[in-house]
Parts: C-alpha cells; structure tokens; sequence
C-alpha cells in the first residue's frame, strides 16, 4: 500500500514541523523519536520502496512544499535554494516521463546557470531577509490567494478523471524517445525556424542585459 | 502511474506561482515565481509529450528554457537598474509609470 505510507511519513514531517514551532529546544529528541519512527514505517512497508505511485508521490510532496516555501520565505537567497530543490523535482519527473534529454538540460541550464544568475543578482546587490515578509496591499493579496484557490479547483475538475487511458507502465520503454538524437533531428528539421530565432532572442536578450545594467550609456 | 497526477502537480506549481508574482513585492522573488510558473508548464508539455509518444512536446520545453534564460536575464537586469537609482528591490517603489 504505498499512497498510506505515505501519508504516515508527511504526518511524521508535519508532526515534527510541529515540535519545532512551539519547542525549539526539544528538536534533538523530536527528531530522533520521529525518524526512528519514520525508518520503523519503511521498514515494515519495504515493499512500497519498490513502487512508481510511492516516489512520484514523495517528490510531488517536496517540489510543492519547495514551491511554497520559495513564495513565503522573507530571504532571498533561501528562495533560491528551494527553487533550486523545486527545479531537482522536476528533473526526476522529466527521468519518470521519459525525457532523460530535458533532464539533463534541466539540471544545467536551469539549476546550474539561471539559478547561479539569481545568486549573483542577490548577493551583488547584498540582500537581507525582509523585515516582516512585505506583501502587497491586503485587497490584492486575498484577492490573488483567493483566485489562486479557484483556479486550482478548476484545473483539478478540468483535468481530474479526463484521461483514463493514460498509464506509465513499468514495461513500455522506448529508449530512442526523449533521448538528445530525436530531439535534434526534429529541432534542425521541423523547428529550424524556430530554433533561428530562438538563437535571435539570446542575442537579444544579451545586448539587452549588457545595455541596461551598464552603468551610464554614452 | 497516471499521467492526469503529474498534470495536477504541475497545476498546484502554476498556481502557488502566480499567486506569488500577485502577493510578493521583491522584485526578484517575483522573477522566481515566473521561473516556477514556466516549469509548471513544461511538465504539462513532458506530460502530455508521455501521453501520445510525440517528441514535439519536448521541442517545445527546448523553446520554452530558450525564453526563460533571456526572460531571467533581461528581469535581472532591470533589478540592478532599479537598484542602482533607488537603493531598493521593491517593485511598489518603482510606479512612477503605474495608474
């Protein structure tokens, strides 16, 4: 039964989240208690390690709970840290889905090149944690979480129960798919346009940064 | 496995995304929070690439990282400028041009 142990591991993290709250002193033994129950857990369900539903559930836990935090934390910097983690997630669900080649690129150019970027930017301009996490004016800020709310239930009643027939089964793998020689037969075939104009907007986008963050243009 | 829960995933990412650009005043969270957006939907497109075994999907993530470097670059630019005349990251001290 993998989706129950599950549910017991985040009960064990929201427990310890808990402790950590009301008791900052007593986290040592909390942490201690709660892993060891967390590792008897696994142990009595060792089967559910075995599972696709147990890992795609665990890492679908981490890149929303990564997600959210990376919105609520008033530092910077530790917004970037968990987007990071949030990006690693998606990574895995590209391997689970097949696009090994996204994966890859995932990792590098988004962990590895426009995460170092935001780094840069933050630590350049010597950022601290907000005083306070500043928000915008209340009307908005209930109005977009209000919203936001909304258009969760509308995606999940659009999406939920539409696709029945669709199943990542262990046995059908087609090792040519999502690898880097499809993908670039189509991008210099079919997407050659594309893919020119593409290499326009970087050069673009490039003069662009170099322009506006210089100090004083002559 | 079913494809429709990556689909929910990657809806709960878009939408903890721009709940974010709506309630954060840095600037730079706010630039996070449209990377968060923009990975939702290349999980959809992943997803959906899965679902009828097409490659076109995983080109159109290619294309879709192509806009998110330029977008990460150009935004963060605009940060530093930003910076450099008013000392702040704030995107409500920046509306001289907003109603």
């Amino acid at each position: 039964m993998p989706v129950p142990l599950l549910v017991e591991l985040i009960f064990v993290l929201v427990i310890f989240a808990v402790v950590q709250a009301y008791a900052p002193e007593r986290t040592l033994l909390a942490g201690t208690v709660l892993g060891a129950g967390a590792a008897a857990l696994l142990a009595v369900n060792y089967q559910a390690l075995l599972s696709l539903e147990f890992w795609v559930g665990l890492i679908g836990f981490v890149a929303i709970l990564s997600a959210l935090l990376v919105v609520i934390h008033p530092n910077p910097m530790v917004s970037i840290l968990f987007l990071i983690v949030n990006l690693f997630c998606i990574a895995l669900f590209y391997l689970i889905l097949q696009a090994q080649f996204l994966a890859a690129i995932q990792i590098i150019i988004y962990a590895g090149a426009i995460m170092v970027l935001f780094v840069f930017v933050v630590m350049l301009l010597n950022l601290k944690a907000e005083v306070g996490l500043r928000l915008t004016a209340a009307p908005q800020r209930w109005g977009a979480i209000l919203l936001g709310t909304a258009f969760v239930a509308l995606l999940f009643h659009a999406i939920r129960g539409r696709l029945d027939e669709a199943y990542i089964e262990a046995g059908m793998f087609d090792s040519a798919f999502g690898a880097a020689r499809g993908l670039g037969g189509l991008l210099f075939s079919k997407y050659l346009f594309a893919f020119e104009a593409a290499s326009l907007l970087l050069i673009a986008a490039m003069i662009g940064a170099v322009v506006l963050a210089k100090r004083k243009v002559r | 496995m079913r494809i429709e829960f990556f689909l929910l995933i990657a809806a709960l990412l878009f939408a903890i995304g721009c709940v974010g650009v709506l309630i954060r005043r840095n600037a730079i969270v706010i630039l996070m929070c449209i990377e968060l957006m923009l990975n939702a939907v290349n999980l959809t497109f992943v997803a959906f690439a899965h679902e009828n075994q097409s490659m076109t999907g995983q080109v159109f993530v290619f294309f879709v990282m192509t806009v998110a470097a330029a977008e990460a670059a150009v935004g963060l630019a605009i940060v530093i400028a930003l910076f450099r005349r008013r000392l702040t990251t704030d995107v409500e001290d920046a509306s001289l041009m907003r109603w």
